[in-house]
């Protein structure tokens, strides 16, 4: 390999955060014009490594070479000058502004106004911006506010905003996380057609199958520690995975055929509006049965997150009814449906979930605190708080530094999300709503709450969950229910859809 | 989340969330995303970490006392500050706190005039108190609940005003009026509290907005009435209201027969030795009230639905809670305390109202709950501390020469270093971290020097 | 002079000051930094200005009739309210404060070191004991032919100078803030600082140059009370009008336009309740009443319009280059 084609270099770069060393001795070449892919668990190291390439952190120790010259890059604007640009996992644009606005953000053209006063002129800027869509086909209008946008084409406002400002190397932080297949279809194939113009690209994901699809050479991290760079089309995926995760890996749940019972859950014909009296939802129907695992598909803000929150109680119905196990509750209060036996892990988890400036105890009790034995005639029993925290930590193996004290702000994300699953089991609820309940975990994780999951569903209760991820939806779903644009367009039994059919479904594009 | 206004988000759990740097573990570049390798590394390397904190942070690092620590830092900075003013202007500072503590009544001043002694400066102190705290009180339990009680000073004057109008200018004894002042205050005060919280419940106004209106409203309305009706010519105030209705006592003590003698009123002749004081009654109620809003907060449901709604409106609702009617009951309580500070204040302090004025106590108690820590307990040692400046100065200028008004530039300074607060515990956070990470990595590199001075170089979070 | 007439002379001149503090409050607040401070700022401004006035006229700086002092004391206004600004913008900029609480703390601390710094300067300089500067109010223009257009005339009528600088700052700093690369900064730091970071902006730059902003027009707007309403500076201008200002800008939806109509109706309504009470030949102790008028009108306003409100998203929000 001649050395003029490599770009990026890193040698020996290590980087340390307190109790951890997220990046371990890191060496490795990105060449011009491929696309290098990062693979690694959550937690692998990736993400503080491109972050490192992209200036937001300084490297302990090592050194960076962009082509072959050695740099210091204190901050991104270095290295946006180097060429270097990234697309983040949260998209960095201004929601009321343009998307023209938000391209030309910090460069902006200034024209003279009479000659003599500067002012901000964006009309030869939406020109640029209309030819590069067309000539990479991003099929993105200049003059469109972001707010009114979906995500997916947010997302290519921030590649607009790298190819404006002539970037090289495009660094995409997990890109396909919130899209539907078709989407990331388009989405690779448009990182294609920017390595064909001559791009380098990295790609940082933990979709192995995306990996495969797109990428020349892959680097696999696991700990911190760079396990392997390999030639992707001559590595199988399960040689990356198990390298991935130091492991061979099990990637099937056993799981038995589902006995429903009666019906738990049902919706009848339910139609959501939100704050600016849009209808989220529109005659949303359908049953959950006891014993059985019902999964919403669906493109994110196909109003199923929504669904799940008027079904909780936390938002208001406008029309249509649901009926749990024969009652009404429609327009009961959010607590008596706990009471009556709804238990809901939301999508949100720091900021509904969990109150994260309260210690542990109090939130693994946000449920109940205000019955016996937390509560006697209005007066906070703490040692029940405490005896029954210390139970649960044990229990769900919640790691925690002052055990039921701990402040729930300083728990990771992974832990906060077993205090959410273990107080949300524990209610013993006949209905236990999922949304999204492992987003962002790693795999270890990820597959216990899996399980979890169809423990609970063989112990008899209803259970609905919402996700974004299909093949999560593929491994524990009894029966898929598609979500499009607030309709509910096709439920079926999970065994008699495929992937690629539930994605058409998601995207509209079939039609039951 | 759109249409929200941050103006909400105060309050002890909004200083908190700022001060623990890299919180959100969700986020993949956030550095501790996962599970430490090594299981709690700061846990069992406390011995190791202990070697590496600097002073600073043995002293201020401690998070369960930084409530009472960083105040103190705060009193630090500003005595210091303001010493060096007085000391730039020619008078010893010293000699300037002391005369301030002979003032307040905490120190024998070394004359005293004819029928005054230090327990008359002392009693005067305290009777300034009591407003002070329950206002603060006020002030620290809207915090809570995630809200700013901007418009304590109207609460203040229509309770004031409410209470001289129907039981001060009334020839009810003092066994009836008394109480019967206390629950006026304690109503109107609730009942705009509430009007504030229903403002907001129903139709979404700000409530600092609200407030602030409501103050400007309530201030003419009340000076309108005084100004027709219950005007003073001479004074061009309210009258002077009954003395069984107020919230104090007149006592004499004459220090030659060891006599105590209290009253709803002072004697018009005072023997030789006598020393006259007041005894405000509400003084004990303030500071049991202040512990019962510390047990409240920490112990009962509503206490802990209240702090969840402060903490997390949504994070509340999700539990279960029913937050608007929770913000209602928190404004109604604020109200409460702080219609009890316009009594003790109207009816006690002073015992007449001038119209057009708002009471700058009402903002001040904002700063002594937060320089209280908005901790209940805490606000007991502000007040203390910001009454002691204020009925305190007028001797200091007698006695210095140093103009009274430097009494509440102290009080100015000393909130201005309290609102770094949460600077304070950044700093100190991040310092600590560094601190723990030199300790963690000498422990498990088995101090390797190079790699201590590097990672110092690179600023970690 | 017919009472229509005088409703909207004294409206404009409670209207406009008003709205040049709202203004600041808008720069603030748009940039993302909560500004309860107005008050504080205006107060120090005025009285920056209102020493500087006071001075040249006791020490004889300039001529006798010099209109010279009045220009740069407003001037020196704006300078005094934006060092005050200073302080807030180092606590929500640097120090990382709650941004009300440190709104609270700046008002506060303002009456106290105005109030220390006027009467120990009144000592110390002016050799005399008082706690205000007395100043002349500030003259009154008329435009001879417009001013006779029936109605719309009375705004050519009796206006102060001031007036009609406040209408040229609010032509250039609506400019600044919707059609600069400066506003454009500012308004993208308070809805999604991290966005204008990447873009290579420094968030912390922008948002302090609002504050300081801020502080420049409260500041102008302070003295313009010291010279119509007072004609002196003293602890009473600390009369609310900084917290009026906020509620204005709320009630604006932070928005310079909107804004503008709310301290117009504020205004207007201020003096028309007044002149209905000369009209009705009232006892001057309903001043009093009247007064109420333009606040409890504020109130049911916003209760119809509260619910449409848009807060700047990163309002509030400290920005911590981190915590992506």
């Amino acid at each position: 390999m001649p050395d003029t084609d490599v770009i990026v270099e890193m040698r020996h770069i290590t980087k340390r955060f307190p109790g951890i060393v997220a990046n371990d001795d890191i060496s490795l070449q990105i060449r011009q014009g491929e696309i290098f892919a990062f693979a690694g668990e959550n937690g692998a190291g990736k993400s503080t490594l491109m972050s490192i390439l992209f200036g937001m952190y300084q490297p302990d120790e090592g050194e960076i070479l962009i082509r072959g010259r050695q740099v210091d890059i204190s901050s991104p604007n270095e290295a946006v000058a180097l060429g270097i640009s990234m697309v983040h996992q949260h998209f960095k644009l201004v929601h009321n502004y343009t998307v023209a606005e938000n391209i030309v953000l910090g460069i902006e053209p200034a024209t003279r106004l009479l000659g003599l006063i500067p002012y901000v002129n964006m009309r030869p800027v939406n020109k640029v911006i209309r030819e590069l869509s067309e000539r990479y086909g991003l099929e993105v209008d200049p003059s469109a506010v972001i707010e009114d946008l979906p995500v997916s084409t947010q997302q290519r406002v921030e590649i607009l905003k790298m190819l404006y400002r002539e970037a090289e190397i495009l660094i995409f932080d997990e890109p396909t996380a919130m899209l539907t297949p078709q989407e990331i279809t388009y989405l690779l194939d448009i990182i294609r057609k920017l390595r064909d113009d001559g791009k380098t690209i990295i790609l940082i994901t933990h979709k192995l199958e995306e990996i495969k699809q797109v990428a020349d050479r892959c680097a696999i991290l696991n700990h911190g520690k760079l396990i392997a760079t390999m030639d992707v089309a001559t590595s199988s995926t399960r040689d990356m995975a198990s390298k991935m995760v130091g492991r061979e890996v099990i990637f099937e749940i056993d799981k038995e055929l589902a006995r429903p019972g009666e019906v738990v859950l049902d919706v009848q014909g339910l139609t959501i509006e939100n704050e600016h009296h849009v209808d989220v939802t529109q005659d949303v129907s359908f049953k959950i049965h006891a014993g059985e695992i019902f999964a919403i598909a669906g493109v994110a803000g196909s109003g199923q997150v929504e669904l799940a929150d008027a079904i909780a109680g936390l938002s208001a119905v406008k029309t249509g009814k649901i009926l749990l196990e024969d009652c009404d509750i429609t327009h009961t209060l959010v607590r008596p449906r706990t009471l009556k036996g709804i238990s809901y892990i939301p999508e949100d988890r720091q900021d509904v979930g969990l109150i994260l400036d309260f210690l542990l105890e109090d939130n693994l009790a946000s449920k109940a605190y205000f019955r016996a034995p937390f509560s006697r005639r209005s007066i906070l029993q703490r040692n029940a708080f405490d005896s029954y925290a210390d139970d649960l930590i044990r229990r769900y193996d919640i790691r925690c530094s002052s055990g039921a004290l701990t402040m729930t702000r300083s728990m990771s994300g992974g832990n906060q999300q077993k205090a959410i699953v273990a107080r949300e089991v524990e209610q013993d609820a006949q209905l236990m709503i999922f949304v999204q309940p492992t987003r962002g975990l790693d795999i270890g994780a990820i597959l216990s709450i899996r399980r979890r999951m169809i423990e609970e569903r063989d112990k008899g209760r209803a259970i609905l969950l919402v996700s974004l991820e299909l093949d999560e939806i593929m491994a524990v779903a009894d029966t898929i229910g598609v979500m499009f644009a607030g309709r509910m367009i096709k439920i079926a039994p999970a065994d008699q859809m495929t992937l690629d059919e539930v994605g058409e479904y998601m995207m509209g594009v079939k039609q039951s | 989340m759109s249409g929200r206004d941050p103006r909400w988000d105060v309050g002890p759990d909004a200083l908190k969330k700022i001060s623990e740097p890299g919180g959100k573990c969700d986020d993949p570049v956030a550095p501790p995303s996962q599970d430490p390798p090594n299981p709690a590394p700061s846990a069992p390397d406390d011995g190791a970490v202990q070697v590496q904190l600097n002073w600073f942070l043995r002293a201020f690092g401690n998070e369960r006392w930084q409530f009472i620590t960083i105040p103190l830092l705060s009193i630090l900075v500003s005595l210091i500050a303001i010493s060096i003013i007085v000391g730039v202007m020619g008078s010893n500072p010293i000699n300037v706190f002391i005369t301030f503590l002979q003032g307040a009544g905490w120190i024998m001043k070394p004359v005293y005039a004819g029928g005054f002694g230090m327990l008359s400066d002392l009693s005067n102190t305290l009777a300034a108190f009591t407003p002070m705290l329950f206002a603060a009180l006020a002030v620290t339990i809207a915090f809570r609940g995630g809200l700013f009680n901007i418009g304590i000073s109207g609460q203040m004057l229509i309770s004031g005003f409410l209470a001289s109008v129907i039981v001060g200018y009334s020839g009810l004894s003092s066994f009836v009026a008394k109480p019967l002042v206390l629950l006026i205050g304690i109503v109107t005060g609730a009942a705009i509290g509430a009007l504030i919280g229903f403002l907001k419940y129903r139709f979404n106004i700000n409530e600092v907005v609200a407030s602030i209106m409501l103050n400007y409203i309530l201030q003419y309305a009340v000076s309108y009435f005084i100004n027709t009706r219950y005007l003073d010519q001479i004074s061009r105030q309210s009258r002077v209201v009954s003395p069984a209705s107020t919230l104090v006592l007149s006592g004499i003590y004459n220090s030659k027969t060891h006599q105590l003698m209290v009253s709803n009123s002072l004697p018009s002749v005072l023997k030789l030795g006598d020393i006259q004081f007041l005894v405000p009654i509400c003084f004990v109620l303030a500071i049991v009230l202040a512990i019962a809003l510390q047990f409240f907060l920490k112990k009962t449901r509503l206490g802990y639905e209240i702090k969840a709604v402060g903490a997390n409106r949504r994070g509340a609702h999700y539990s279960g809670i029913r937050v608007k009617r929770t913000i209602l009951v928190t404004m109604m309580l604020s109200g409460a305390l702080a219609g009890l500070a316009g009594v003790s204040y109207y009816l006690g302090y002073f015992n007449s109202i001038q119209p057009d004025t708002l009471t700058s106590l009402g903002f001040d108690s904002i700063a002594t709950a937060l320089l209280g820590a908005a901790h209940p307990i805490g606000n007991i040692a502000s007040s203390f501390l910001i009454t002691t400046l204020d009925t305190g100065g007028t001797y200091m200028q007698s006695m210095m020469g140093v103009r009274q008004e430097i009494a509440q530039l102290v009080t100015g300074l000393i909130l201005l270093f309290s609102a770094c607060s949460a600077f304070f515990r950044w700093r100190i956070a991040i310092s600590r971290q560094k601190a723990e990470m030199r300790a963690y990595e000498a422990a498990e590199h088995d101090v390797d020097t190079d790699l201590v001075a590097s990672s110092q170089g690179g600023d970690a979070a | 002079m017919s009472g229509v007439n005088t409703i909207i002379i004294d409206g404009l001149a409670l209207a406009l000051p008003l709205l040049i503090i709202a203004i600041g409050g808008i720069f603030s607040e748009r940039s993302g930094i909560i500004n309860l401070a107005l008050e504080g700022l205006l107060g120090f401004g005025a009285f920056c200005g209102a020493l500087f006035a006071y001075a040249s006229v006791t020490l004889h700086w300039f001529s006798p009739h010099s209109m010279i002092p009045l220009y740069l004391s407003f001037l020196v206004a704006a300078l005094g309210g934006s060092l005050f600004a200073v302080i807030h913008g180092l606590l929500c900029v640097k120090f990382r404060a709650n941004q009300v609480i440190s709104g609270v703390v700046i008002n506060i601390l303002s009456v106290a070191v105005t109030g220390f710094l006027t009467s120990q300067i009144n000592v110390s300089v002016f050799g005399g004991p008082s706690s205000k500067f007395d100043l002349m109010t500030a003259p009154r223009l008329t435009i001879p032919l417009l001013s006779r257009i029936p109605v719309i005339g009375a705004i050519f009528t009796r206006f102060y100078a001031f007036e009609v600088m406040i209408l040229v700052l609010l032509a250039i700093f609506w400019f600044i803030l919707y059609r600069t690369r400066f506003g454009i900064h500012l308004r993208a730091a308070g809805d999604n600082p991290q966005a204008l970071d990447a873009a290579g902006v420094g968030v912390a730059r922008v948002r302090f140059t609002a504050v300081l902003i801020s502080g420049a027009l409260a500041g102008i707007g302070g003295m313009c009370f010291a010279y119509s309403i007072l004609s002196n500076f003293s602890a009473a201008i600390y009369m609310g009008y900084g917290y009026l200002a906020i509620a204005a800008l709320i009630f604006g939806n932070w928005k310079i336009m909107p804004t503008f109509a709310a301290c117009l109706l504020f205004g207007l309504a201020q003096s028309g309740a007044n002149q209905l009470i000369l009209w009705l030949k009232m006892d001057s102790s309903v001043g009093d009443l009247a007064m109420i008028v333009p606040y409890a009108l504020t109130l049911i306003l916003l209760a119809f319009f509260s619910k449409h409100n848009r807060a700047p998203r990163a309002l509030g929000e400290i920005y911590d280059k981190s915590k992506r």
